[in-house]
């Protein structure tokens, strides 16, 4: 058991050691495969079993450098260890995919060692207990997502030119969002003077206590806000998904797009209900009406997209708009919501970009409207997509059903009538995209049109097949067997609303 | 330093950075982030500094004079850098300086990056002009 002590480091050293050391390798490309996948099954299976541990023994602290609580924490939560979890299944199954989608060339210089350090990114934003921590692995994430959307796969029609002007959008805007973060947390730092997320939580609640909270401390929590809302890409802050996303090569896009926009409910969840309760009463119906606006206007965008890649980016913005309501609706019900919402999103999406990546490669377009007629030939690819869109858009045997289901009943238990009827009427709109996307791609006659490349018939390879076997057997478990999920959520939501179990396992414990 | 000047300085420096970034060229931009991310540092080492502040090395006998700067105690109120009445304070706080070095590291990396992303921009498509490059839209 004692090794279990050590496993949140693990999670952050591994990749980043082997972000280093996989370029040893860059010569014998079938190695340097089999060490990443095996990496990353190693990173998934720890990440389970720090999971059971947690739900088994309570929250997991580590002290980096044994410095006590002024020290660096990671702190292992049933929250961090599941989003953990979460990111660690969804960066396994990209890395299998991206073994066969990925250029040779990419593949063997750059993309390991950066997937590596999104890897080591993602798992230290969810286990740090360290906001000034927090900031650093943002960094670390963008830094190497902003390396992985400029490299090439074999379905990616977006030219060079494109990639870079991408980028520098998504590193300029990050760089202000990331700045406005810090920002933040030097005002949280001068305010209360620690670092430590638990410890502000305590000495805030003494200052509320006390009646001395200082007004700027709506402030702080505002910015962090609009730093979190702008990762998750919430209504005014969206508009850099649809050009950004789409233009990475598709294991990026899944990652992207299904966990990296998942970070800013994340952080939410984590910064504003441990230590901005006091702002929360100010915060929530501002949370509603913005994720009310992303709902509607990710939709309504999406409806109007013939770009297949770029339909589904917009498709990202309207669901996140749905998690993000049921974190601002705030009961423990509503947030089991979000959180159920948050996986089976994470999932289904991550699936139907990586599905999305194989048809585009076939099709040799992104137009929807020059495709057509590809069930014929790929059966297999067919199915994975509408198992996908089924989720997404919320249709029974998926785990997409439950998440809509109990965010709409945790909505109307919690008397919002008019932002469930309006997410309701959105709800309907991703039903007919979706289903004309799937309809207008696989069903009919393979359409007789002038573009050159035309519809290839080339069978997915066996790596790619996998992993979307695998994510789609996800779907399926969490669509017949909701109750695992349901049941983790609502105990991370009852955490989530009481932070004092957290808050004594970080600062009351015995010093090493 | 005084304390309003450090203030008014560190609003400039935000004030010319944000201009910097609302500019339409390439490299302004890049400027513009890195006179933010400058801003950004000056306000974390402010938030540690003291009138009168000594350097935060601390040996031998002076060890004992800290003040309330590392007294960590709720019950006599909160502390480090928000200071309670009563107590002098001798030296500034250390820690933002770490902080500080850690984000002038980053902003270092970004910078560079940014900036072969601007000559890397300018190859492929021929301008540093924002409002020519603009090819993603639909």
């Amino acid at each position: 058991m004692d090794i279990m002590q050590h496993v949140p480091i693990i999670m952050i050293i591994l990749p980043v050691f082997f972000a280093a050391f996989t370029v040893l390798f860059r010569s014998k490309s079938g190695l340097q495969k089999a060490l990443n996948v095996g990496v990353f099954a190693l990173l998934f299976i720890l990440s389970l079993r720090l999971l059971s541990y947690v739900w088994d023994n309570g929250i997991l602290v580590y002290e980096v450098g044994e410095w006590g609580k002024y020290g660096i924490l990671l702190v292992a939560d049933l929250l961090g260890a599941g989003m953990v979890v979460l990111s660690s299944l969804i960066s396994l199954m990209a890395m299998i995919y991206a073994t066969d989608y990925m250029d040779r060339k990419a593949l063997d210089t750059t993309f390991f060692p950066l997937f590596n350090l999104m890897a080591a990114g993602l798992n230290g934003i969810f286990l740090t207990g360290d906001i000034f921590n927090m900031f650093v692995f943002f960094e670390i994430l963008v830094l190497s997502s902003c390396g992985l959307i400029v490299l090439t796969g074999r379905g990616d029609h977006t030219k060079m030119a494109d990639k870079l002007e991408a980028i520098f959008k998504y590193l300029v805007l990050n760089m202000v969002s990331i700045t406005l973060m810090l920002v933040a947390i030097a005002s949280l730092y001068a305010t209360v003077g620690t670092l430590n997320m638990a410890d502000i939580a305590v000495k805030v609640s003494y200052l509320a206590e006390a009646g001395t909270l200082p007004w700027h401390f709506h402030v702080i929590a505002m910015i962090l806000i609009v730093v979190f809302g702008y990762k998750a890409s919430m209504f005014p802050l969206h508009f850099w998904l649809a050009d950004v996303h789409p233009s990475a090569p598709a294991p990026i896009h899944a990652m992207l797009s299904g966990m990296v926009i998942k970070v800013g409910v994340y952080g939410i969840l984590r910064v504003h209900y441990l230590i901005f309760n006091e702002t929360m009463f100010m915060l929530q119906p501002i949370l509603i009406l913005l994720s009310l606006i992303t709902i509607a206007v990710g939709a309504t965008s999406a409806i109007g997209q013939y770009d297949l890649k770029r339909m589904l980016a917009y498709s990202s913005v309207s669901q996140i708009g749905y998690v993000l309501l049921g974190v601002g609706m705030g009961t423990a019900y509503a947030l089991t919501a979000a959180i159920v919402y948050l996986v089976n999103h994470a999932v289904a999406k991550s699936m139907l970009f990586l599905a999305t990546g194989e048809t585009l490669y076939h099709a040799g377009t992104k137009d929807i409207r020059k495709m057509g007629g590809f069930a014929k030939s790929s059966p297999f690819l067919g199915s994975i997509f509408l198992i996908g869109a089924m989720s997404i858009a919320g249709l029974p045997p998926t785990g997409g059903f439950f998440s809509k289901l109990v965010l709409f009943d945790a909505g109307l238990s919690s008397e919002y009538y008019i932002p469930v009827a309006i997410a309701l009427v959105f709800a309907i709109f991703t039903l007919f995209y979706l289903f004309r996307t799937w309809l207008a791609i696989f069903w009919g006659e393979i359409k007789d049109t002038d573009n050159a490349d035309g519809y290839t018939e080339r069978k997915p390879t066996v790596a790619i097949k996998v992993a979307l076997a695998l994510l789609a057997c996800v779907v399926i478990y969490m669509g017949v067997y909701p109750e695992h999920l349901l049941s983790l959520s609502g105990t991370i939501a009852d955490q989530l609303l009481d932070p004092q179990p957290y808050i004594t396992a970080v600062l009351e414990r015995s010093v090493r | 330093m005084n304390d309003t000047l450090l203030s008014v300085s560190i609003a400039l420096v935000f004030g010319i950075a944000t201009f910097m970034i609302l500019r339409r060229d390439l490299i302004r931009v890049a400027i513009g982030i890195t006179l933010l991310s400058h801003a950004t540092n000056m306000l974390i080492v402010s938030t540690g500094a003291f009138l009168g502040g000594r350097t935060p090395i601390i040996t031998g006998d002076k060890a004992v004079s800290t003040g309330g700067t590392f007294i960590d105690d709720l019950a006599t109120g909160i502390l480090a850098p928000v200071i309670p009445d009563g107590i002098e304070i001798a030296y500034v706080d250390p820690l933002v300086q770490a902080l500080t070095l850690t984000a002038i590291v980053i902003s270092l990396a970004t910078t560079a990056f940014l900036l072969i992303l601007c000559y890397r921009l300018y190859q492929e498509q021929g301008t540093t002009d924002v409002s020519e490059i603009r090819r993603l839209k639909g």
